[in-house]
């Protein structure tokens, strides 16, 4: 039991860096609604590959990365229509994902059905909490490579072009890392609410900072302290791991929000 | 002097429209020039300046500096500085002034490079030179819209552009500031920057601009050159 818990700590600490880093950059950039999409779609094709047996988390990257590569052009214009077809896409995600965990087998694969649903901190393999570390040291270097390029885009997309910086393939590389990331972190959290430790700890930092590199350093450590306290919480009263995780994190950011010296009138 | 902005035949479509914003425009503006563009609301003053740096797609050839727009665009840009007409930021944008007009500099920088000491001391120049230096530790959030309009304009002008584009600049700025940034801009003229400015208001057209352009509907219906009378 202890050697889960030490996975499950350690995946969560890592789920906590990479979830709230790309969340940093989804929710400047205003692509919550993709992320959400993203997400579910992820949902569907781990539910898919265990319908089919097939590898669940490929087909999960698979779908997420095949959202964002259809919807992210639309996404980028950000006019209106976009969030509502983003809204169909996202239905249609979790139907399909409703749809194909009834269509397996029932007995021993439901508890790991359910598991991508929820997430489960029993989940955690010496393989995945390797994989979230590659994932998570990829994301840091990324960040820390091309930061002042990231700096530019999320003040303006369109003045960082304008002044000669090419955008598309930085803001399709933060896409694509999304959607790994959320595929990364179904086993955990759970493909309902991995949603919620992207936007969340990302969210509550931005209240406090007006410097990018703070809330890019806060926004992690947010992201582990919801990953951590919510597998505390699940360890201790039995709870599904992504419901604890979004509700400490929700707490977080309402606290944030009640505290943010942003808000304070002078 | 040789053509710093060329266009030939240029027009520009918005996605999802069926007709040109601007059409068949065919313009030179040689280097060290001072060009004013006036006309109705919707003219296409806005889509002409965005068609010039490339940020709207359109149909026809486009050269800057002998550079093709289509296949040079972010070289090219990095050379021009742009103002657009509105820039709006909510109150929680995480980014204070110095870093904004640094920000102009970042494309020219390239990859895997920081600000370095002389990209922070030409920061510092404009800065001043637009008088915001005093807001520089102010997140661009908290701004007024006349202040946040000169940070633009410093931004613009931290890139060390060949060509300036400005959309509107007087806009939010009062009297005694349009006519320092009227000076300043003239200033900058004298030392060889070309210059492409939108403006609603004929009267406060700067004396250093020897040409206005008139659009309408999307098309060039007068484009007069005064002499410059010393
Ligand atoms: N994003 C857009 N999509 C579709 N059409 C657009 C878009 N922006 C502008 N237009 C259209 O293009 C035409 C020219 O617009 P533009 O913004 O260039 O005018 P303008 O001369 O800058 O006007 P103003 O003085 O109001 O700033 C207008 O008819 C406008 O309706
Ligand atoms: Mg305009």
């Amino acid at each position: 039991m202890s050697d889960l818990l030490v996975l499950a700590i350690l995946g969560a600490v890592l789920t906590g860096i990479s979830c709230s880093l790309v969340g940093s950059f989804v929710v400047r950039m205003n692509l919550s609604s993709l992320g959400f999409a993203m997400s579910h779609a992820a949902f569907a094709g781990a539910a898919l590959g265990l319908v089919l047996s097939l590898d669940p988390l490929g087909l999960a990257i698979v779908f997420s990365i095949g959202v964002a590569v259809l919807l992210g052009p639309l996404a980028e214009k950000a006019n209106l229509p976009t969030n509502v077809i983003l809204g169909v896409i996202f239905s249609l995600m979790i139907s399909l994902g409703l749809i194909f965990i009834n269509l397996i087998p029932q007995t021993a694969m439901s508890s790991v059905a359910l598991s991508i649903l929820w997430g489960s901190i029993l989940g955690m393999t010496v393989t995945s909490v390797l994989r979230l570390l590659v994932l998570s040291v990829a994301i840091v270097l990324v960040y820390w490579l091309f930061f002042k390029e990231f700096q530019a885009i999320m003040f303006s997309r369109k003045l960082a072009e304008a002044s000669g910086i090419n955008t598309r393939p930085f803001y399709y590389l933060i896409l694509f890392l999304t959607g790994i990331t959320v595929a990364f972190s179904l086993k955990l959290v759970g493909g309902l609410l991995v949603f919620a430790l992207m936007v969340n700890p990302a969210s509550s930092a931005y209240q406090f900072f007006y410097d990018m590199k703070k809330i890019t350093i806060v926004s992690p450590l947010i992201g582990i302290l919801c990953c951590v306290s919510g597998i505390t919480i699940s360890f201790l009263v039995d709870l599904p791991v992504g419901s604890s995780i979004a509700v400490v994190s929700s707490a977080i950011f309402a606290v944030a929000v009640i505290l943010s010296p942003k808000r304070k009138r002078g | 002097m040789f053509p710093m902005v060329e266009l030939k035949d240029v027009s520009t479509v918005y996605e999802g429209e069926k007709f040109p914003s601007i059409r068949n425009i065919t313009l030179t503006i040689q280097q060290g020039e001072f060009v004013t563009i006036v006309g109705p609301n919707g003219a296409g003053k806005t889509t002409l300046l965005e068609t010039v740096n490339g940020l709207l797609p359109s149909d026809g050839s486009i050269a800057v500096n002998n550079k093709n727009l289509k296949t040079d665009g972010t070289l090219i840009r990095k050379g021009i500085g742009y103002v657009p007409q509105e820039f709006a930021c909510d109150s929680l944008t995480p980014f204070i002034v110095e870093d904004v007009v640094m920000m102009g500099r970042y494309g020219k920088m390239g990859l895997l490079r920081s600000p370095t000491k002389e990209d922070w001391t030409i920061v510092q120049g404009v800065m001043s030179f637009l008088s915001v230096d005093t807001l520089k530790h102010t997140p661009v959030g908290k701004l007024s819209g006349g202040q946040l309009q000169k940070v633009m304009i410093a931004r613009a002008l931290a890139v060390e552009p060949e060509v300036l584009l400005l959309d509107e600049p007087f806009s939010n700025l009062d009297m005694k500031s349009r006519s320092e940034l009227t000076e300043k801009l003239t200033a900058l003229n004298k030392k060889g920057l070309t210059i492409l400015m939108v403006i609603h208001d004929r009267a406060s057209i700067p004396s250093a601009c020897k040409r206005i352009i008139t659009l309408e509907q999307g098309e060039i219906v007068s484009d007069k050159k005064f002499k410059v009378i010393q």
